[in-house]
């Protein structure tokens, strides 16, 4: 870096915010193709509420997995720890205990995760994608301890009270809505107000020198795990509220959409680290584009071929503004 | 000139010169090593010494005029391939070697591995080589355990080994680079009989040091540059530690001032070091007072980088060290804050800087929460608290807490590091080569910060390999060797040259409390 180009004046340009804000840009060209594309279809008020609705649970998973990630930990134990939440509470739901005994045990199996999460990463050592993927194959064997193998249907009539905590409507949208944005709230406080959000960029930054500067980035990263576990276990008692069946494959579809609504979210509002706002900002911008061509008739795989893509193009771009700053 | 006659002449250099731009690094250079010779080549950093080498390897192209004998034949300068052809074995200061890797395959780099007729390796016979070669050696090693896993000295038994196996021709000269630099006491004096018995082998070898100790316990000759001139070819035999220093300085030193009982020590004491031991380091004991700058000299491998660490309690560590009269736990850097303990590390790339973030961020990392309230950090309180750091500390550009810190310079990202922990406003500053890359302008406006924070009551200790940075900042300087605080200068024997001398001197001084 040249003195020259430091003393300088930082160059203002007229700035569309691109950079920071292209997701916004994308997502509002996707609504405009579709409302010209698909008129009758797209622009319901029903697209919106589906679209939110269909997205509170991914959202609160995606949610979760974003203090692993800005401490630099991957946590593949999502959508595993999901299953074994949705398994445990229908079990529990089923075999006659209470609600709250039935959430509030997800919870701390959420709890117990996170924990053996950074046993494995913190004190074992052991690289956090290697430990956290071993660690979901075991939780998926857990699913299947759980429900023998088969899946628990929650009849509607029976556990009336237990799908309110999800389905009950408050202005139209369904509790789930709003317990994802009360996660969003929390997270984006915890990561821009809050020295543990310092704490956790910095670890993820800088172990060592983070270190060094007195963060206990032992206790930094399990904190980290624990929340990621206990968010997924919640989302995980709202899944069966919303969906009201277990089975070991539930949490299935969930891993890759959140790693691909992170790290496109890390591409905006603050780029070059993973953020709450931006995260928001993936999630419905991959939901609209899917939902758009699942309304115009595409097959059903293109919510996959979507998601990865989206996940490849994040990281691509990401990369390329760590290059363009360094 | 030793009495190598030229039948006997492993190596014959005459009138090597080597000028980079305006810069002659090496002045018509003459030098002749005989067969099962064992030769030191010593000076100063810049002396030449790595130029000669460099050309001996084939990597730079001297001037010309310059003859190169190799066992009685020319060498063809600038090939590398024809350097290794001509019997020619070098082996740097960090080995070569690839550390999870077992010894065979460490052997085999660069070589190939011995195949048999359905080219599948043939690991017994590997195995076989490598064994022979290291028994050679006087080694008995396990060759299939990794070799970041064996001791330092038999790592640098198989780079050797390597070096010497035949490749085409076989080897007539191993030139070392710094070859027990790292070395402890005992692992030493093996390496030590390892080169005597290369030599006995009608090898001859040329070791590059700045160690003393190993120029005496190794070399039977020894030749000495300086600015880039050939200042003497000596027999070890005869020759005192202060001559051959004096060689190597260039002037005559004045007596060290050794273990003098009275301290210029001024205030409190605040940083008490008893018997504290680490990978490098042992049983060092050393006092800081209130207001005092103490500074640690020694050469790579002296102990003298661990020793912030240690204080620090970023590495593990045996003995006591009591911060204003409490012990500071190991390993616990958190603690050692809490206890007013700032550490400015060496490597602020690897070990200090969030690089990616903001200067406010690298600023308020030891205490994001002092600007929260209600729940919430206040961020312009906390911008207007590192603006003012900024300015103190002079950081360019100024006032611009929020650019990144990988838009800065070196010099500044360092000022940013140092305005990190002045900010806490410690009780024990440790400074880990604070000006390492830094220019000259931001060096003396960190020299004169350092000055400051002693002033107003910090205990300072300055770890640094820039003698002149410690007689420019320090009180008191504790020189490191081997692993012992060896020495301390005081007062007006702390000098550049005494340093420097101090640093590399022998082991035969009591260690100084």
């Amino acid at each position: 870096m040249s003195e020259i180009q430091e003393v300088a004046a930082p160059r203002r340009r007229i700035n569309f915010g691109f950079d920071k804000y292209s997701g916004i840009y994308v997502w509002a060209l996707l609504v405009l193709v579709f409302a010209l594309w698909i008129p009758d279809l797209f622009l319901q008020t029903s697209t919106l509420k589906q679209v939110l609705t269909f997205q509170a649970i991914s959202a609160i998973v995606a949610l979760g997995l974003l203090l692993p990630v800005a401490a630099g930990a991957f946590d593949l134990t999502i959508a595993g720890t999901l299953t074994v939440s949705v398994c445990f509470t229908a079990w529990a739901l089923t075999n006659g205990h209470g609600i709250v005994v039935a959430a509030g045990g997800s919870i701390l199996i959420g709890v117990i995760i996170g924990l053996a999460n950074s046993l494995v990463v913190v004190k074992l050592k052991v690289d956090s994608f290697i430990g956290t993927l071993g660690m979901s194959s075991v939780l998926i064997a857990i699913a299947y301890m759980i429900t023998d193998s088969s899946q628990i249907v929650l009849s509607t009539a029976g556990y009336a009270p237990f799908f309110e905590f999800a389905r009950t409507e408050v202005f139209g949208l369904p509790l789930s809505v709003y317990y994802a944005a009360l996660i969003a709230l929390f997270f984006w406080w915890i990561l821009e107000y809050t020295p543990g959000g310092r704490y956790l960029y910095a670890v993820g930054g800088n172990p060592v020198a983070s270190r060094l500067a007195g963060v206990r980035v032992g206790r930094v990263t399990m904190v980290a795990f624990i929340s990621s576990g206990v968010t997924s276990a919640f989302a995980g008692i709202v899944y069966l509220a919303t969906i009201g069946t277990a089975t070991p494959d539930s949490g299935s579809g969930y891993l890759l959409p959140a790693f691909s609504a992170v790290f496109l979210g890390a591409t905006q509002i603050r780029p070059g680290r993973v953020n709450v706002l931006g995260t928001l900002v993936a999630i419905f911008l991959l939901a609209t584009g899917v939902t758009g061509l699942q309304l115009a008739g595409a097959p059903s795989y293109v919510t996959q071929l979507f998601n990865g893509a989206a996940l490849i193009i994040a990281v691509a771009l990401a990369s390329r503004t760590a290059r363009r700053q360094g | 000139m030793t009495s190598a006659t030229p039948a006997t002449s492993a190596l014959s250099v005459r009138n090597a010169t080597k000028v980079f731009g305006a810069q002659v690094a090496l002045d018509n250079v003459t030098i002749e090593v005989a067969a099962g010779e064992v030769r030191a080549l010593v000076g100063q950093n810049g002396c030449g010494k790595s130029t000669l080498i460099k050309i001996l390897a084939g990597f730079h192209e001297p001037e010309p005029g310059i003859e190169v004998l190799v066992g009685g034949s020319e060498l063809a300068l600038g090939d590398p391939v024809a350097s290794e052809a001509a019997g020619l074995r070098f082996v740097h200061q960090d080995l070569g070697l690839v550390g999870n890797l077992d010894t065979v395959d460490n052997m085999a780099l660069g070589q190939g591995y011995i195949t048999n007729a359905t080219k599948t390796i043939s690991w017994r016979k590997e195995r076989s080589k490598a064994r022979e070669a290291l028994a050679a050696l006087g080694y008995e090693i396990n060759v299939n355990m990794p070799v970041a896993a064996l001791q330092m000295s038999e790592r640098t038994a198989v780079a050797i080994a390597r070096a010497m196996s035949e490749r085409g021709t076989p080897p007539k000269m191993l030139i070392l680079d710094e070859p027990t630099a790292n070395l402890p006491g005992p692992e030493a004096q093996r390496l030590y009989q390892l080169v005597r018995r290369v030599a006995d082998s009608g090898v001859a070898v040329l070791f590059v040091s700045h160690h003393f100790d190993e120029v005496f316990e190794m070399a039977e000759s020894v030749t000495v540059l300086r600015d880039g001139k050939l200042i003497d070819t000596l027999p070890v035999a005869g020759l005192t530690e202060e001559a051959l220093i004096e060689l190597v300085v260039g002037r005559k030193l004045e007596e060290h001032d050794k273990g003098e009982a009275v301290d210029r020590e001024h205030g409190t004491e605040v940083l008490q070091l008893s018997g504290v031991g680490g990978r490098n380091v042992s049983g060092m004991d050393l006092t800081v007072h209130q207001g005092e700058v103490v500074g640690v000299a020694g050469i790579t491998g002296s102990g003298r980088e661990e020793v912030a660490a240690l204080v620090f309690g970023g590495h593990e560590r045996s003995g006591e060290i009591l911060v204003e009269g409490k012990t500071l736990p190991q390993n616990r850097p958190d603690i050692s804050i809490q206890r007013g303990v700032a550490l400015v590390p060496a490597e602020r790339h690897a070990n200090a800087s969030l690089l990616d973030q903001t200067l406010r961020e690298n600023i308020t990392l030891v205490d994001p929460g002092r600007h929260m309230s209600l729940g919430i950090l206040r961020r312009n309180p906390e911008k207007s608290d590192v603006r003012v750091w900024l300015d103190r500390l002079s950081v360019k550009p100024s006032g611009q807490t929020e650019y990144k810190m990988n838009q800065l310079s070196g010099g500044n990202q360092q000022k940013v590091i140092l305005a990190r922990w002045l900010r806490q406003e410690p009780s024990v500053l440790v400074l880990d080569e604070p000006t390492q890359g830094v220019d000259v302008g931001a060096k003396a406006d960190i020299h004169t910060l350092v000055d400051e924070a002693a002033a107003q009551g910090a205990a300072v200790l300055l770890c640094s390999t820039d003698h002149e940075e410690l007689v420019r900042v320090c009180d008191r300087v504790v020189i490191m060797r081997r692993g012992r605080a060896a020495e301390i200068l005081r007062g007006d024997k702390i000098t550049v040259d005494n340093i420097t001398a101090a640093t590399i001197g022998r082991d035969s001084a009591e260690p100084a409390a």
